[in-house]
């Protein structure tokens, strides 16, 4: 971590919540998976989850865009609030929610249409481009923002599962940027990804803070290090400690958090 | 092993004595021979699949290749004013026609030095009714009358088979069909050089005929009919078919009742297709009238059958869509339907492709079912003459004009049941030709 570029951490004192969550369980079939978490992720921040595998994380950050519902055994229970609205409403459309909260994926998966398609397909679906040169105009906003214009403005026609791993995860937050999103998921977005490709990814994570808020899930501790501003660490089901990455990896309260990050669990 | 370590003073664990990469270690050995005999035996099977597969396209062309020549008499003529006049003015007149022909031939036979005396009625049992033939080619075309004219004249089956030398003199029995004298005569065209094969496009183009003209048949009709009836089949099936595999592998709730409808399905593709045969017989023709022997209710009953197999294949590649497709079209925001319409179904159009022309050609070939609602045996004498008829009208189809043939008692059929097959087999290699083509377009590189 020493040889990354040291991010500049200027905390948002809180002053925004953006999405806070009250006592939320998940249940799939007869396993709890999340046990009674309480966390409020604050807007225009990187907040990292780190944990063990299957200490609930990745559950918890489908949550945040309902993609548990996909999942007919996954139950959700508590309260979870975007901007003060309950998003587990019976008014609220998951679809809509999920334009307002993107997600990038573990793996790379973009679809098997060109580069221009792929960013393209979620502003066409929400009618967020009129003409086509507005739509040109979003794909090519969307991967500036993503680093990949420089080397994809060339091929744009190309298929998007030509390019390589890193390019394609990049290809892959362009698309979830392209639809204008408040809120961007990141479930492990670069564990299947060379140290090269995720020194981008992260720096790119890290300029996409100014736009949104960033939740990141992550297997790697330096990442959340580099990364995040905020960390919550989960283990078995609970969220064990919620606070500044500073504190946490400097001066965690929790002794099962400060067994983690020395490599002690996990 | 612990003998070879004994011997060693440092006394350290040595787990293999004395293991030399260069030779092969009994066990090891073992797993090779196993690995060798393993390939032997696939080697095996797909020799004796390739060896049947050749005797039966050898044999299939050997028998079906005659269905598509037939035996003709080709007679130069012409016909005199007077003499058309003439046999206008008999009582008899095809029988004046005949003679007049007759007359032709044995002139043609004293050319070359032959010597056969015969008559009417052998032209009849060699060549059918020529006099009729030729009085109505007269009377058609009056202006031909004077000229030369070329004809061509099928020969009857038993002549074709006479000199094929499947038929040979102590078999004929003196009859309605052959004499044995007659076969004097087909020596002498023989000799004349005027009987030959020629290639038939009646047997491709042709209707069916009864039992006593085999030379005649020819299988176009049933070819319509069973283009009618697949034309049914990929309509309903088709749109059915993968509109039920999408609601149930994608919007169904999972519970027993889904469960059930599950079994169920793979219970139907499993059923004989006899039964569907019935149950079209109970309910499209006996409760809703439909008429019988027509492409519409073999149709309506080969969807039954084909829906199963349709709904299996098209579940199946949905299935195989892999699911961070779904979760990537979930993610930016597409409903549920948008994900499967825009992203799985694109995705699985070739698997779905593919059990569709599987489904189709079991359907193509499918005679059982035909048997109960009345379209085996039918014979086929007629073209439909538009849409509607060729849904409604009674025919028959390819797979059971070919049993219709080969359960006739003339042995004729059975070449005209192997040059049906011949039909019916490249029926379906371009079908699966036109599979293949449309999934290489559909195919996407992931």
């Amino acid at each position: 971590m020493n040889d990354m570029t040291p991010i500049d951490r200027k905390m948002s004192t809180m002053q925004d919540v953006k999405i806070s969550a009250k006592g939320v369980q998940v249940y799939y079939g007869d396993t709890h998976a999340i046990k009674d978490v309480d966390v409020d992720i604050a807007d225009k921040t990187v907040t990292a989850f780190i944990g063990p595998s299957g200490c609930g994380k990745s559950t918890f950050l489908r949550c945040l865009n309902r993609m548990n519902d996909t999942i007919d055994v996954a139950r959700v229970m508590g309260d979870i609030r975007i901007d003060g609205e309950d998003i587990y409403d019976a008014k609220v459309d998951p679809v809509q929610l999920r334009a307002k909260v993107g997600m990038v994926f573990q793996k790379p998966n973009p679809f098997p249409k060109s580069i221009y398609d792929n960013v393209a397909y979620g502003p066409k679906i929400h009618g967020l481009a009129r003409n086509k040169a507005e739509l040109d105009d979003i794909v090519e906003k969307s991967l500036r923002k993503a680093a990949l214009w420089d080397e994809a403005k060339d091929r744009l026609q190309a298929p998007g599962t030509g390019l390589s791993g890193g390019q394609q995860q990049r290809l892959c937050i362009a698309r979830a940027i392209a639809t204008a999103p408040e809120v961007l998921l990141m479930d492990e977005p670069c564990s299947a990804l060379d140290p090269i490709a995720t020194a981008q990814v992260e720096e790119l994570i890290d300029e996409l803070r100014q736009s949104f808020s960033v939740v990141i899930v992550t297997h790697s501790m330096q990442q959340a290090a580099r990364v995040s501003q905020k960390t919550a660490f989960f283990h078995l089901g609970n969220l064990v400690e919620y606070d500044d990455t500073d504190k946490i990896f400097t001066n965690p309260q929790d002794p099962r958090t400060e067994s983690y990050i020395s490599g002690r669990i996990g | 092993m612990t003998d070879a370590t004994s011997d060693l003073p440092s006394g350290k664990p040595v787990t293999t004595a004395h293991a030399s990469l260069l030779t092969e270690s009994p066990k090891m050995k073992k797993r090779n021979a196993a690995e060798a005999r393993f390939k032997m035996y696939g080697i095996f099977a797909i020799t004796l699949g390739l060896a049947f597969l050749i005797f039966l396209t050898f044999s299939i062309l050997r028998n079906g290749i005659p269905a598509f020549t037939q035996t003709v008499v080709n007679v130069e003529f012409t016909l005199t004013q007077e003499q058309f006049d003439e046999a206008e003015s008999k009582m008899l007149k095809t029988a004046a026609y005949t003679e007049i022909f007759v007359n032709n031939i044995t002139e043609q036979f004293q050319e070359r030095g032959l010597d056969v005396e015969f008559d009417g009625g052998t032209v009849e049992r060699l060549l059918g009714k020529v006099g009729g033939d030729l009085r109505s080619f007269y009377r058609d075309n009056p202006s031909q009358i004077g000229q030369p004219v070329d004809f061509q004249l099928s020969a009857a089956s038993r002549v074709e088979r006479y000199l094929q030398g499947k038929l040979t003199r102590d078999m004929v029995v003196d009859g309605r069909f052959l004499e044995a004298a007659d076969l004097d005569v087909v020596d002498a065209m023989v000799a004349a050089g005027i009987i030959g094969t020629a290639w038939d496009w009646n047997f491709i183009t042709g209707t069916d005929t009864g039992v006593d003209n085999p030379g005649g048949a020819g299988i176009g009709a049933s070819v319509i009919g069973s283009f009618f009836m697949m034309v049914v089949v990929l309509l309903l099936s088709l749109p059915i078919g993968v509109a039920a595999s999408i609601y149930l592998e994608e919007f169904a709730p999972k519970n027993r009742f889904t469960d059930l409808i599950e079994v169920n399905i793979s219970n139907l593709a499993a059923v004989p297709s006899i039964v569907f045969g019935i149950l079209g017989l109970a309910v499209f023709i006996q409760f809703a009238h439909l008429p019988q022997s027509a492409p519409l209710v073999g149709g309506l009953v080969l969807t039954l059958m084909t829906l199963p197999t349709i709904v299996i294949s098209t579940r199946a590649s949905l299935k195989s869509v892999p699911p961070s497709i779904r979760d990537a079209a979930l993610g930016v925001g597409a409903s549920k339907m948008q994900s499967v319409f825009h992203h799985v179904l694109p995705l699985a159009m070739p698997g779905i492709l593919t059990g569709t022309i599987i489904g189709l050609a079991q359907a193509l070939g499918e005679t059982a079912p035909l048997l109960l609602i009345g379209m085996v045996g039918y014979v086929a004498r007629e073209y439909p003459d538009g849409i509607a008829s060729g849904l409604l009208d009674p025919n028959s189809a390819m797979p059971a004009q070919i049993y219709t043939w080969a359960a006739r008692s003339d042995e004729a059929f059975f070449e005209k049941a192997w040059g049906g097959i011949i039909i019916l087999l490249i029926f379906l290699l371009t079908m699966n030709i036109i599979a293949i083509i449309l999934r290489r377009r559909f195919e996407r590189r992931w």
